[in-house]
């Protein structure tokens, strides 16, 4: 059964005055379509402004939709009111009610329902262990850590057991370690109670780590929409390749040439010579101008008796759990990452390796995908 | 450049001391990483230098003289902030040539377009000259902010968190041209962040701050394999290290580490390594916190000799790898693991510890003990600082 469904989604702001009255917006979101089984947890991914807020505050009736359809499970919800969508949200921002203790803002929902006492309680009592309130319940907001307000938040959001839970960055006001604490909260509370989740963000470590699959958006258009395995390994384009990973996918220039019936990726001022993958042989040729694109994890350092190419280190970052090098190839910088103990200086040689079947090909002016024929 | 010297320099705003006895020796030429959570003191420890912040007691000396009574300007430092700080009304070549056209440097303008273009190739932002700062990204923003502060000669750069409003793959791409750039000027560079990769990647040495003192100061490497407390240990590397509570016990020469798991005991041999024999008999240490790194647990779905068993409280990636968390009871485990596999909250996981990479940490004061080939890695740390 189909927990959420958007067809052929679009948005406009509609410009208030009257001097820019014919002039009409480009779409905030342009024929979104997207498919979310029940109980799947989906990431809407992409750089602020891309849309992917204004996405959620469509689903949750906070937003007018310009054209296009949603389902929430069978029930065409477009001109339903929030309230009886059967949505829960938990935002960026807590919003509490401050004058209220944790008991009272998680129970307000059902008691402004008019749930009766001992079930409210009932509710409260099983929510709070999972979301790891149980023993602040009587504190007043004010008194809570942002991680803490963060969950109370999730905790109001789950009670009222929604068909549809819906989270705007609900981790970005924490810091690098609460974040990672409550990331895998997040993601062990959702496996518990197997609600339909859409949640937006801009980290990609994000979503990578919680959803089971990803939107990437950009522009209002969806790029890529598969499992976090399928957008890291085969992106669809340059944007989604170097916008998910870190560090980044290098992607550079190349210009492949022929010799003697091998294509190689070349690049200008180098001496680099990366051998072309042959299933890629139906769509190259001598003189053929592309980017390649290959993960820093997928650059090697070739040990005795290596045939890579022999280069200069530009760049050594030691992390201590791992360790990052950096190779001038023209005017940009290939990155490798090595777990590899030893300590380079730059200006040291080594002999760069690369594994040939890991590299992609992107088209220079559109940046999609050069795929091999099948 | 300068040699930068803080003697016992202690700051306090109002109630809240905020520097309590800091002393730091930045040798000439050197990159000097502050690194510590928010509200350690870092940013107090960098205005205390440029002069904006006057400490109540200590001395401060560039190049052996005493400067607290020399105001900020006489000092000749620059300063790059966070937030770039760049007037808005000017271009790029404005912003850059400011400080030289002030009354306190007036140079005159031929020199100062040779030193804004010369800077401006060494930032790559020759073609941004003539624009103005809303005409920039931030990336670009931050690039003029470090820009400006080059076209002068300081004594120091004053660098304040400067890659910490950037997005992720430019915070990458910063990091490593600011190192080349550092190398390339031969300058002195105290640099504060939160971001131990930053700190990691840029420093010469750090210094670990807390609450207002400074808690260890060595390379990346010392620091990192030999940290002198559990809070250090812990600030260094994500995912971050397991700390292991648990027993050393003797018996006829050979040692063994002791644990629990769900309440159960789990015993563990440790490999014979004399020095740390030796450090722990001096230490008379019984109860031990056993520190190790993610990347030395190993794990099995199969029940596998010399592994315990245990449960899966979350997997996720983290890019290029992933990290099992699994449940201990009292405590977590961390691993790192390949991404895509097929793994269930909740289900059995058997465990490995590679003891023979730990360090041991006394239980009470979470003061570092000893750990596992202590001599070599001093050895190897050593040889680092002097290349």
């Amino acid at each position: 059964m189909a927990g959420l469904t958007l067809k052929n989604i679009y948005k406009r702001y509609e410009n208030s005055g009257k001097k820019k009255k014919k002039q009409q917006n480009d779409y905030a979101v342009k024929d979104l379509n997207l498919l979310c089984e029940q109980g799947e947890f989906i990431a809407l991914l992409g750089p602020s402004g891309c849309g992917k807020t204004t996405t959620l505050r469509m689903i949750a009736g906070l937003e007018d939709i310009t054209k296009g359809e949603i389902f929430i499970g069978e029930r065409l919800v477009n001109n339903l009111h929030p309230k009886d969508r059967n949505i829960g949200l938990a935002f960026e921002d807590y919003a509490m009610y401050p004058p209220l203790n944790v008991y009272g803002n998680v129970a307000f929902n059902l008691r402004a329902k008019g749930v009766d006492k001992a079930e409210i309680d009932r509710r409260v009592r099983e929510i709070a262990p999972l979301m790891q309130i149980d023993d602040i319940l009587d504190k007043m907001p004010v008194k809570l850590s942002g991680g803490q307000k963060q969950r109370v938040n999730i905790a109001r959001a789950i009670i009222r057991e929604p068909e549809l839970l819906l989270m705007d960055e609900p981790l970005s006001h924490l810091d690098g370690k609460a974040r990672q604490s409550m990331r895998v909260e997040i993601k062990r509370l959702i496996n518990k109670i197997k609600c339909t989740t859409v949640y937006v963000t801009h980290d990609q470590l994000e979503a990578m780590s919680l959803a089971d699959k990803i939107a990437i958006i950009n522009f209002g258009v969806l790029q890529q929409f598969g499992t976090p395995a399928e957008v890291y390994d085969d992106p669809v384009n340059e944007f989604v390749a170097s916008f998910i990973g870190e560090p980044p996918m290098n992607i550079l220039e190349t210009t492949i040439i022929r010799e003697e019936g091998t294509f190689f990726f070349t690049f200008a001022d180098s001496n680099l010579k990366i051998a072309v993958p042959s299933r890629y042989y139906s769509v190259v040729s001598d003189g053929f101008r592309c980017k390649m694109g290959v993960r820093p994890m997928d650059v090697l350092i070739g040990g005795e008796g290596s045939k890579g190419t022999p280069e200069e280190i530009a760049t050594f970052e030691n992390l201590g759990d791992e360790r990052r090098i950096g190779i001038r190839v023209g005017d940009m910088l290939l990155m490798l990452i090595t777990e590899d103990e030893k300590r380079y200086r730059s200006g040291d040689i080594i002999k760069l390796e690369v594994r040939e079947e890991k590299t992609h090909l992107f088209d220079i002016e559109t940046g999609n995908r050069i795929r091999e024929q099948a | 450049m300068a040699r930068i010297q803080l003697e016992n320099v202690k700051k306090s705003f109002g109630r809240v001391q905020a520097l309590n006895g800091v002393s730091i020796d930045v040798k000439d030429k050197e990159f000097f990483v502050l690194f510590g959570p928010a509200g350690a003191g870092k940013t107090t420890i960098l205005n205390c230098i440029a002069g904006i912040n006057l400490p109540e007691e200590g001395v401060i000396r560039f190049n052996e003289e005493i400067v607290n009574l020399v105001d900020p300007a006489h000092r000749n430092v620059a300063m790059v902030f966070e937030n770039y700080a760049l007037y808005p009304q000017m271009t790029v070549y404005d912003n850059m040539a400011a400080a030289l056209r002030s009354n306190l440097y007036k140079t005159d303008e031929a020199t100062i377009k040779e030193k804004v273009h010369a800077a401006a190739r060494m930032m790559k932002m020759e073609n941004l000259l003539e624009r103005l700062p809303s005409q920039l990204s931030n990336g670009q923003k931050q690039r003029v902010a470090m820009g400006r502060a080059l076209v002068r000669t300081p004594n120091v750069f004053l660098m304040d968190e400067p890659l910490a409003h950037l997005d992720a793959k430019l915070r990458n791409a910063m990091r490593t041209e600011l190192k080349e750039m550092q190398a390339n000027l031969g300058s002195t560079c105290i640099y504060v962040t939160h971001d131990f990769m930053e700190a990691m990647a840029l420093g010469d040495r750090i210094a670990i701050i807390n609450k207002g003192e400074i808690v260890q100061i060595g390379s990346g490497d010392e620091i990192y394999y030999m940290p002198c407390n559990e809070f250090v240990a812990q600030l260094m590397g994500d995912p971050q290290i397991n700390i292991v509570p648990g027993k050393i016990t003797e018996a006829g020469g050979a040692y063994v580490f002791s644990f629990e798991v769900h309440g159960q005991n789990i015993t563990v041999s440790m490999p014979e390594d004399k020095e740390l024999q030796a450090k722990i008999r001096e230490a008379g240490l019984k109860a031990a916190d056993m520190g190790l790194r993610p990347q030395n647990v190993k794990y099995s779905f199969e029940p596998e000799e010399g592994y315990f068993k245990t449960t899966v409280y979350s997997y996720e990636s983290i890019g290029n790898k992933s990290v099992i968390q699994a449940d201990c009871g009292e405590y977590q485990l961390r691993m790192i693991a390949p991404n895509g596999l097929k793994v269930q909250i909740d289900q059995e996981i058997y465990v490995r510890f590679e003891i023979d990479h730990s360090m041991f940490f006394d239980p009470q004061t979470k003061e570092y003990v000893s750990r596992y080939d202590e001599k070599s890695i001093k050895a190897f740390a050593m040889e680092q600082e002097v290349s």
